[in-house]
């Protein structure tokens, strides 16, 4: 025993090293792209600084402060919260839906998995255009198609819904396709047992198919929330935030507090706001998702 | 477009500057051997690019030792100035001449991000060859900061065909309106561009002129005023009472322009290039639109927009570069490069003596006709602040317009968001 954890100890050094050399292009890289702009970010919001004015100023966190009574930051946060809670639900529940319909054995279903992968495979700048299009009152086939006449993009009260409708339209072949990878690592001996024993349909989904989609259900809800709240190429495509700011999300007015007015020190100050409601969405969902996954 | 590759070459310049490196390339290197290339970066007409590709030749031929290289910038005013902000912030020596926006000129000088050109085109002959407000929009202080290549007014189109006699009031507007629009049911009555971007504050800008509003209080811009409550007000009616269709909320200038030409529209206020487009060959309206001032509330020649672009020269383009680069900026702002854009591409002179070019008058009357109108073209508020605090005008502007809130709350806003940002400044 002694002389084996003698040797033993120099060798898992040795190792250790390794494990650290192996990792630190990693870590360092971490550092590099993730950690180093966030906290540069941070500092950068504690500063008064416009391009225009050359004025870099120390300003502690006065810019915190006027965020609080900002006006168009609540507004920023109330339509990103908007659509995401709206794009995040719908996307769930259709991308469950078509992920059954994907896994029932129905004729030309091959064909139906490659052709629902096309929204999802246009980029976003694209497909904004398109809907665009779609929903131009002039010449529009929602206009054509739909009784009354509703100038979708146009319209405070109108234009978040189209938002959302488009981001939908993009996003439920991903889900989707996730769920469907899930179901079909359902056992079948599962379905065949439960049936055996004369549960209904909506039995079988609720006791047995939902279960075990959980894990994957949670892993969707996560991606598809943090990314609905940083959404800005599906919205600035649309309406760039208009009309009257009602679909102006907090990335659109980070973005044009940034890249318009070149306001970089209160531009900081939104990315970080923006980052902050992230962080606390990811620890909440790990809080409930993890300690259901111990228990 | 902006070729990606530039595009990226100025993002990670700003990357560069943001992160601190403030690297600052010196022109200090000599001029290489051979030519002298110039890069030219501009937005693309509509219409035959090749009387544009001729400016260049002769440029050329008669400067024997300069290349020029033109590269094209997308046509979305937003997306140019954000490449400018960052490409220019980084020291980006990608170009040397370049057009600029009637509203950036005193933003980019004031960030030293343009070159002084007061030594080649001194501000008084700038103020005796070129229209006030052309003029006007380039001279910052004492000093020349660009050259005007072409000006914009904004200007008011009607069907004659419809409407033999331009209305000279919003009531007549309004009522002209509805006197023609029944007679065909595609056809809509005044086209605006009301889609929440400059374009609107333009239009809103009108708007508060025609009520007899003014821009600045000395260096206050000034916005909560009973005109330009009025202003809001007109705009809104016509929106809620149907003369505007509800598709100008989400017009810009093409979209409204489109619709105007498909022969769907009674009136439409825009730029002066729709007259080229809706008078080309195969144009569903051509030969039955008029084209005259806006109207106001109470019958007074209206007051149009300033708008359209200048040459500036980048501050970083090597002191080796900078003759050639002026030459090639006298060149594009010579009456005869003032007339050939004119006549291509329906873009009004900057030069007040090409008015009068018989060239001019028989090529494109209706755009010597704009004389009276470039003469009276007003700026939108002259301040290094402007591209600061635009998104809040349009912002509120676009509220007011599609009744979100009322005009007098909306000018609140933009009022108070104006002050602080100016206040704050030193």
């Amino acid at each position: 025993m002694t002389p084996s954890r003698a040797r033993a100890t120099p060798f898992s050094t040795r190792d250790r090293l390794t494990a650290y050399l192996l990792a630190a292009p990693a870590g360092a890289l971490l550092v590099g792209v993730a950690l180093f702009p966030i906290l540069f970010a941070a500092w950068l919001s504690l500063h008064r600084l416009i391009l225009i004015l050359r004025e870099r100023r120390f300003i502690g966190l006065d810019n915190y402060a006027y965020l609080l009574h900002d006006q168009r930051f609540w507004t920023a946060l109330g339509n990103t919260a908007y659509f995401a809670v709206f794009s995040v639900t719908a996307e769930l529940g259709l991308g469950l839906a078509i992920a059954s319909l994907l896994a029932s054995a129905a004729p030309g279903q091959r064909l139906l998995r490659a052709a629902i992968l096309v929204p999802w495979a246009i980029p976003a700048a694209v497909s904004g255009k398109i809907w665009a299009w779609l929903f131009n009152p002039d010449y529009g086939l929602f206009t054509r198609v739909l009784p009354g006449s509703i100038n979708w993009l146009g319209t405070p009260g109108y234009a978040m819904p189209a938002a959302i409708l488009v981001d939908v339209w993009k996003t439920v072949p991903f889900v989707a396709l996730l769920i469907f990878a899930a179901l079909r690592n359902i056992p079948e001996d599962l379905y065949r047992a439960a049936s055996l024993d004369g549960a209904s349909s909506w039995r079988i989904f609720r006791s047995i198919t939902l279960p075990l989609l959980k894990p994957t259900l949670a892993v969707v809800l996560v991606l598809r929330t943090l990314d609905a709240f940083r959404v800005f190429d599906a919205i600035y495509v649309l309406t760039a935030g208009g009309p009257a700011n009602t679909t102006e999300t907090l990335a659109i007015y980070t973005y044009k507090t940034l890249m318009d007015a070149g306001d970089f020190g209160y531009g900081s100050t939104l990315a970080i706001a923006t980052f902050l409601c992230v962080l606390v969405i990811s620890i909440a969902y790990l809080r409930v998702l993890g300690s259901e996954g111990r228990a | 477009m902006i070729p990606r590759r530039r595009f990226l070459a100025g993002l990670g310049a700003f990357a560069l500057t943001a992160t601190g490196c403030q690297r600052r390339r010196q022109a200090t290197e000599g001029r290489p051997p051979g030519p002298i290339r110039l890069v030219f970066q501009h937005q693309p007409f509509l219409g035959d690019p090749a009387p544009l590709r001729r400016l260049f030749t002769d440029f050329e031929r008669e400067n024997e030792g300069i290349v020029i290289a033109a590269e094209l910038l997308p046509s979305a005013p937003g997306a140019v100035h954000q490449y400018y902000l960052t490409a220019l912030e980084g020291g980006s020596q990608d170009f040397d001449v370049f057009i600029i926006d009637v509203i950036w000129v005193a933003e980019f000088a004031r960030a030293g991000w343009i070159a002084e050109l007061t030594s080649a085109f001194p501000p008084d002959v700038l103020r005796r060859d070129f229209l006030p407000g052309a003029a006007s929009a380039v001279i910052v202080g004492d000093s020349t900061f660009a050259m005007p290549w072409y000006v914009d007014v904004g200007v008011f189109y009607r069907r004659s065909d419809r409407v033999p006699q331009a209305p000279r009031t919003y009531g007549e507007v309004v009522a002209f309106a509805r006197e023609a629009m029944p007679r065909q049911a595609s056809m809509r009555g005044f086209l605006w561009q009301a889609l929440q971007s400059e374009s609107l504050v333009c239009n809103v800008y009108e708007a508060i002129w025609g009520h007899g509003g003014t821009t600045m209080l000395g260096d206050r811009v000034l916005l909560d005023t009973p005109e330009a409550r009025g202003a809001l007000e007109y705009l809104r009616a016509l929106v809620a009472c149907g003369v505007s269709p509800l598709s100008v909320t989400s017009m810009a200038e093409e979209e409204s322009r489109r619709v105007f030409q498909a022969g769907d529209a009674v009136f439409m206020r825009n730029w002066p290039y729709a007259w080229a487009e809706a008078e080309s060959p195969g144009s569903p309206i051509r030969g039955r639109v008029g084209l005259s001032a806006l109207p106001t509330v109470d019958g007074a020649i209206g007051r149009g927009a300033l708008g359209g672009f200048q040459l500036a020269l980048n501050a970083h383009t090597p002191a080796w570069k900078v003759d050639a680069a002026h030459r090639f900026i006298d060149h594009l702002t010579s009456p005869q490069a003032n007339l050939a854009i004119a006549l291509a591409y329906g873009r009004n002179p900057p030069r007040a003596a090409v008015y009068r070019d018989p060239q001019l008058l028989t090529g494109a009357p209706a755009i010597a006709g704009l004389l009276p109108l470039a003469l009276l073209a007003e700026p939108r508020p002259v301040t290094a602040y402007y591209p600061m605090f635009n998104g809040t005008l349009a912002a509120e502007f676009s509220a007011a317009v599609t009744g979100v809130r009322s005009p007098a709350e909306a000018l609140r806003r933009a009022q108070a968001e104006i002050d602080h940002l100016m206040r704050e400044a030193p």
